[in-house]
């Protein structure tokens, strides 16, 4: 009888147990499911875009293009490029192509000493031709060049089957949007700039129809960026920048990043660097290790030119800047300081020299 | 009931069993068990035999009982929520009656529902109780300041010190989305619960009605009800509970009751209580040459050019040492801030008889801000007479009225920018006198304003009972409040020209109900208690206001002669009519008041509803079951009494506005010489629009444990909020600006728990209470509108701390820029392996001493791609403790509250910090050892530099969108601790009076937190913490209480 009682005592404990526990596991249990409140979503807008649904990059410089707008959508996104098609629906592959290409890993200022300084802040990455990073900007690295990817056509013809379009995927955990029909046209190389000495279609040099068979005789040419105060010799006036041909040109026998500066008079002969007696040699441009001879001078030299776009002492608004000048006295016992500078850039690694050919008259050295 | 067939028969053989063996003497018992205090039969208490402790018998239906028990044993009368009774059997007793006393007064506890008082046992809803002794320590303009950390559920932030002002009052989670925001002050919309003050419903959040773009005085109607009179205060939190106040109680109902008259004799009772406000710790800064020394050495160490260093000696404030005019030290906080003395009185006067009853209480109140030009004060007059002249009628009238008066300085009260500006005024420059070298201290002193608000609350209350249990009860209201501010700008304040504002606002409200009620109770287990009634409330209000530039002098202050021109007239500002009507019906049933059913069903009718759907219709349901009554139970000693409560319901609140349904005409330009007047393409009218609706699950358990010595209550809960009104803008082809739409919905859950111990017996001298409560509340966003998609941003200008609103997450979060700390040395900044840049923003790069803001989309660039989202602005616990000890007639009271698990943006520091950006400017500057600033290359700190002034326009090191400023604003409060001594009678008897009691308390005494800021409570209800705020004052008290 007892022994009743106390089984039904049990019972009451367990019921007791389970009216504790009832509650407790029901509301514990979570009450976002039993009310099924949505969860969070990482939100993703579908008005996201790009500024420009079209790019027109130049091959051989490493560009960053794209103006995304993420329309608040939950960041970091995730990015790839999808779908790459010629307009008649071939696909394209020469953008997957992988080559060694400068990146950076530390900070260019242009205060580096060395060579191996300059380098220790970059590295060679094995990298695909065109990239889109997680900001949705596209990278079009150095290493794209003519030989690997085909540019628009020297023609200038812009068939259907020629164009390259491509869509962008962008992911977050909240979904996916896919930004279509996005289109390249690539420009061909200009490993230099100013490039108005050449077709940027061909890449050839186009000759003056006048005088087609003189092969100096370009339809257009790099002048200077600044002359001043450089008297002709015969004219005994002010040259302008119209009197001096700046050439932008490889050379061979460098070792593989030097640059050269040479000067020519308008009989082509060379004009010794050592008479322009003013320049500051060693600022002229971010290099080391100057060899000075009576034809040229030479520095050992980091690609491309300038490293980065940041105003350093060799370098402003995106171009290298070197200035030549010397002194003489000018009529009236005038002390004049001539002088003829360049702005420019040069984006393929190599052995370049830039020469300036006095073309009309020579400069005057001589005192008055 | 099957187990409990078996039960008896059980014990019932096992009774017999025990009696075959023992052979003992047995006696017959006979007789009735009652209730002592209501006299009614108790069913189903348990006759326990002491040696054995098996049940013997139990009482039936009419708590007869007749058992049979050997002599010299002795037999316990057990029930739930009773002490036990002892009985020594002698002799055959046929006629006994056996009077049990209740142990527990909470489960007894008669509580108010749909404006009906019922005793707690049978409610179904979830609901708090606070007596009014617990809320007389402290003096407050505001007695809903008291309730902070006692009512489970209750987040009460009292984050403003402004005397007369509210804080914020959230009951069971966020109930809004509406925000104003702009640059780092983004505020809440207020939501308060319903105050129904003596059966009146009133709208405690009347001060804050237009936003925070302040007009008028802001004085709350809970501002104008003194402690002294408030008998208790009950909360209540689920739908249930609530049901029959549908029409405004989707945030939930606290219902008020003041005391009334219960004395033969008339009693007198005068409190008087003395308190100081002190100012908190003011913020350090340099003063005098400490100041220029320190600024000098900023520019040197930091010039970025020499013309910076020129500048010094431009600049006389650090050039001039020896120029008396720049030679002080001055303490410009200490000219703002001050310590107060202050006092109220309070006279009540009550007394009389069931039949009739009276009251009145006359208080005065007055507190001056620790700010000066600001304070509150107070003057009410509550009377209440109660005439029964038979058992069938009841006749009640309610008159209260009060005047609040205020001074709010030249700020809004609870922002004061004109203070917290000039108080950082340069410690060199003079400090006020004749000359003033800061206009805005004349401003902030000289101002003169002066709010009253009048306040009159009528009502009349009758009650008649046609047959037995059928009761018809009528109550009439009617309010009415005149608003008025003054304020006068003097000359010396106002470049020279003196100015006038004028507001006047008037409101008033007619409330009437209608109840019919019927009780019964069949065969005495069977209860019903059926309802219905209506409700009518018509509200009118109408502010407008007057501004007059230049008027003649500071000594003639208008309306006479002021600048036409300039002056912005005068006019309507905003007026608004409303009505509500609501029918409803409830039922409710009860078995043996252990098995409770109620029923409620509700239409509620708003004028601010849409054309289309006026009315909402809102039912609700509750069940309880009070097993601790089920016999079963009574062989557990140590529960009294257990119950668990079920229940769901749906509330609302009206949202809208007349012009959001109906649109808006607007004067327009004329036409033919005509005045024009055409739709206003602001807003499209929505006549769909509904009243936000909250729908409450709710599941309670209460206990009450070892004969009353620990409560236990626990609830769950799950909310949501519908139709919450948002302004949806449209696109600018459409024609209009914005859609009041209601598809916005957010979820509050959680758990709620109090737990009370009185560990003492009742002989020990000694008594001593401890309670604990918490509450955990996840709020989570449900719906935005369509065109949405799930999230919606308020940006809060260029570097304002943006909101905003996701889907499936705490509905305010932060939208900011991660801080992860300071770059130690420039090479810690990130470069651009593309570019060859570093880490930039506005064309600037970083470097060491800035702040390390993540690059969330890497492009190496700071820009608006990199907000995150991040933080709850809303507490996720909140809670409080209370221990009170005591010993004969002295005792101590504590009672402390907390909030954990909440993100405050530390604006105060971010504004601290960048008080250094100009040391050329006329500001004040701090000494900033205590900061973990970074100082020199390969510090590893949390703050950046602060001293490079050069960086703070492009860079901004201390830019507020940045979680930098984000910390955790878990804080535990000691509020109050009170010493009283009651004298002895003798001792008071001899002075002439009944009673005498002193105290002496201090409020907000410590507030323990890992905050770094000046305090973690005083933040805006979005958890951002204003330099500007008013800061919370300590005050010290001494006060007494008489009674004649």
């Amino acid at each position: 009888m007892s022994f009743n009682l106390n089984n039904n005592r049990n019972i009451q404990r367990k019921s007791k147990w389970l009216l504790f526990a009832v509650p407790f596991i029901l509301s514990f249990s979570g009450c976002k499911k039993l009310f099924e409140v949505p969860g969070e979503k990482e939100y993703i807008s579908n008005k996201i875009s790009y500024g420009t649904k079209f790019f027109e990059p130049i091959l051989g410089r490493t560009t960053l293009m794209g103006s995304f707008n993420a329309d608040n959508s939950t960041q970091p996104l995730t990015f790839s490029i999808v779908n790459a098609r010629y307009g008649d629906g071939r696909p394209i592959t020469d953008f997957y192509k992988t080559k060694e290409v400068w990146v950076w890993t530390g900070a260019y200022d242009g205060k580096e000493k060395t060579l191996e300084e300059i380098n220790s802040k970059r590295k060679k990455e094995l990298r695909p031709l065109l990239e889109v990073r997680a900001s949705g900007q596209l990278i079009l690295w150095s290493s794209a060049t003519d030989d690997l990817i085909p540019a628009r056509k020297t023609d200038s013809t812009n068939l259907l089957q020629d164009r390259r379009y491509f869509d962008v995927k962008v992911s977050n955990i909240g979904g996916e949007v896919i930004i279509k029909d996005l289109e390249f046209r690539l420009w061909r190389e200009r490993p230099y700039e100013p490039s108005n000495d050449f077709n940027p279609y061909t890449g050839k040099i186009a000759i003056t129809p006048a005088d087609f068979l003189d092969p100096i005789n370009k339809l257009n040419y790099i002048r200077p960026s600044r002359i001043s105060n450089i008297i002709g010799k015969s004219t005994r006036k002010e040259l302008v920048s119209n009197d001096v041909v700046v050439s932008i040109r490889p050379f061979s026998g460098g070792n593989g990043h030097s640059l050269r500066f040479r000067f020519l008079d308008k009989n082509a002969v060379v004009i010794n660097p050592a008479k322009f007696n003013e320049t500051k040699w060693d600022q002229l441009v971010h290099g080391f290790n100057r060899q000075t001879t009576d034809e040229y001078v030479q520095y050992d030299v980091a690609y491309p030119i300038p490293l980065i776009n940041i105003p350093t002492s060799y370098a402003s608004g995106g171009r290298a800047n070197v200035n030549f000048s010397y002194s003489r006295l000018g009529f009236g016992g005038i002390r004049q300081v001539g002088s003829i500078g360049l702005d420019f850039s040069i984006y393929r690694e190599g052995d370049w020299e830039i020469v300036f050919q006095f073309r009309n008259d020579n400069p005057k050295f001589e005192d008055e | 009931m099957k187990i409990r067939t078996i039960l008896r028969v059980l014990v019932c053989i096992t009774f017999l069993s025990l009696s075959l063996k023992a052979q003992v003497k047995q006696v017959t018992l006979k007789g009735t068990v009652i209730d002592e205090g209501t006299k009614q039969p108790i069913p189903a208490v348990s006759l326990v035999n002491s040696t054995t402790n098996k049940a013997v018998t139990f009482t039936d239906g009419k708590g007869h009982f007749s058992a049979a028990a050997p002599v010299g044993s002795t037999l316990i009368f057990r029930y739930v929520g009773y002490q036990p009774y002892r009985l020594k059997v002698s002799t055959d007793q046929l006629n006994l009656t056996i009077r049990l006393k209740e142990t527990n007064a909470s489960m007894d506890e008669v509580v108010i529902r749909g404006f009906v008082a019922r005793s707690k046992e049978v409610t179904t809803g979830s609901s708090f109780s606070v007596k009014g002794d617990e809320l007389q320590d402290i003096p407050v303009a505001n007695v809903e300041q008291l309730l902070q950390g006692k009512v489970p559920g209750l987040n009460i932030q009292n984050n403003t010190g402004a005397p007369g002002f509210r804080g914020t009052v959230q009951l069971r989670g966020l109930a809004t989305l509406a925000v104003s925001n702009s640059s780092n002050e983004t505020f809440l919309q207020p939501t308060s619960p319903l105050y129904v003050i003596d059966g009146i419903p009133i709208d405690a959040d009347k001060a804050s009605e237009m936003g925070f773009d302040l007009q008028g005085p802001g004085i709350s109607p809970l501002s104008l009800i003194p402690q002294e009179d408030v008998e208790s205060i009950e909360v209540l939190r689920d739908a249930q509970a609530t049901a029959l106040y549908g029409s405004r109680a989707a945030y939930g109902v606290i219902i008020i009751t003041t005391k009334r008259g219960h004395s033969q004799i008339p009693r007198i009772r005068y409190t008087n209580n003395f308190f100081v406000s002190t100012p908190p710790a003011l913020r350090e800064t340099l003063g005098g040459n400490d100041e220029r020394a320190l600024k000098l050495e900023q520019i040197y160490g930091n010039a970025k050019s020499f013309a910076d260093i020129i500048r010094i000696s431009q600049t006389p404030m650090l050039s001039d040492s020896l120029n008396s005019y720049y030679n002080n030290s001055t303490n410009w906080q200490a000219i703002f801030y001050r310590k107060t003395f202050n006092q109220t009185h309070n006279l009540a006067i009550d007394g009389g008889d069931q039949k009739f009853n009276y009251k009145a209480n006359m208080g005065y109140f007055a507190n001056k801000g620790i700010l000066k030009n600001t304070g509150f004060s107070r003057y009410t007059l509550n009377m209440n007479a109660e005439l029964r002249p038979n058992d069938r009628f009841r006749f009640t009238t309610f008159l209260s009225g009060g005047i609040g008066k205020q001074q709010k300085g030249d700020g809004l009260g609870f922002l004061q920018r004109g203070v917290a500006d000039n108080a950082q005024s340069s410690s060199l420059l003079p400090g006020p006198s004749f000359y003033q070298s800061s206009g805005g201290v004349v401003k902030s002193l000289e101002t003169v304003n002066d709010n009253a608000t009048r306040n009159i609350r009528t009502s009349i209350d009758a009650e008649y009972t046609l047959l037995p249990g059928l009761k018809i009860m009528s109550t009439f209201n009617y309010s009415f409040s005149s608003d008025i501010e003054d304020t006068f700008t003097p000359a010396a304040a106002n470049q020279q020209f003196s100015k006038v504002y004028g507001f006047n606002g008037r409101s008033n409200s007619l409330y009437n109900r209608n109840m019919l009620n019927y009780s019964a109770t069949f065969k005495e287990k069977h209860s019903i208690y059926v309802s219905v009634a209506n409700d009518i409330n018509e509200s009118r209000g109408q502010t407008s206001a007057i501004r007059q530039e230049r008027t003649p002098n500071d000594q003639f202050q208008g309306p006479l002669g002021f600048d036409a021109f300039l002056s912005k007239g005068g006019g309507v500002l905003t007026y608004n009519r409303g009505r509500l009507a609501s029918f409803w019906g409830s039922a409710s049933y009860d078995f043996m008041r252990k098995y409770i059913l109620d029923l409620a069903y509700r239409i509620d009718g708003t004028s601010s509803s849409g054309l289309n759907n006026p009315f909402s219709k809102n039912p609700s349901v509750g069940l309880r079951w009070n097993f601790g009554k089920e016999n079963w139970m009574s062989h557990f000693d140590w529960l009294n009494s257990g119950s668990i409560r079920v229940s769901w319901g749906k509330n609302i609140t009206p949202t809208g506005s007349l012009s959001s349904i109906y649109g808006k005409y607007n004067i327009g330009g004329n036409y033919n010489n005509q005045q024009s007047i055409g739709i206003d393409f602001g807003s499209i009218p929505n006549p769909n629009l509904q009243p936000k609706t909250r729908e409450m699950y709710n599941l309670g358990l209460d206990f009450s444990l070892f004969n009353g010595k620990a409560d236990l209550n626990f609830d769950t809960y799950f909310s949501e909020i519908k139709n919450e009104l948002y302004t949806q803008n449209m696109s600018n082809t459409i024609g209009f600006g914005n859609f009041p739409s209601n598809e916005t919905g957010m979820v509050n859950y959680g758990y709620e728990l109090y737990f009370a111990i009185r560990p003492l017996s009742s002989k020990n001298p000694f008594k001593l209470n401890l309670s604990f409560n918490g509450a955990w509340n996840n709020n989570i966003l449900t719906r935005l509108p369509e065109g949405y998609n799930g999230q919606n941003i308020l940006f809060a200008g260029a570097d304002g701390q943006h909101t905003i609103l996701r889907v499936g997450r705490n509905t305010l979060s932060n939208y900011l820029y991660i801080n992860q700390g300071v770059y130690a040395v420039d090479n810690d900044v990130p470069v651009d392996p593309v570019t060859g840049f570093r880490y930039q923003t506005g064309n600037q790069v970083y470097k060491a001493g800035d702040p390390n803001i993540k690059d969330v989309n890497g492009d190496y660039i700071l820009d608006k791609n990199d907000y995150q989202i991040t933080g709850n602005s809303q507490p996720l616990i909140t809670g409080g403790m209370s221990a009170s000890l005591s010993y004969k007639s002295v005792g101590m009271n504590i009672y402390g509250s907390y909030t954990a698990k909440r993100t405050i943006l530390n604006n105060a520091l971010a504004s601290r910090l960048s008080i250094m950006n100009d040391p050329f400017g006329g500001k004040a500057v701090i000494s900033l050892p205590d900061v973990d600033m970074w100082r020199k290359p390969g510090d590893v700190a949390k703050y950046p530099y602060a001293y490079d002034y050069n960086r703070y326009s492009i860079i901004q090191p201390f830019r507020y969108d940045q979680t930098l400023w984000q910390e955790d604003g878990t804080y535990l409060k000691i509020n109050n601790v009170t010493v009283f001594y009651t004298f002895p009678k003798k001792f008071a008897q001899r002075l002439g009076i009944s009673n005498l009691r002193v105290q002496m308390s201090a409020s907000n005494i410590i507030t323990f937190s890992k905050y770094s800021g000046p305090n973690p409570e005083n933040v805006t209800a979005l958890g951002r913490d204003l330099s500007a705020g008013y800061p919370n004052s300590r005050d010290y008290i001494f006060g007494f209480n008489l009674d004649l």
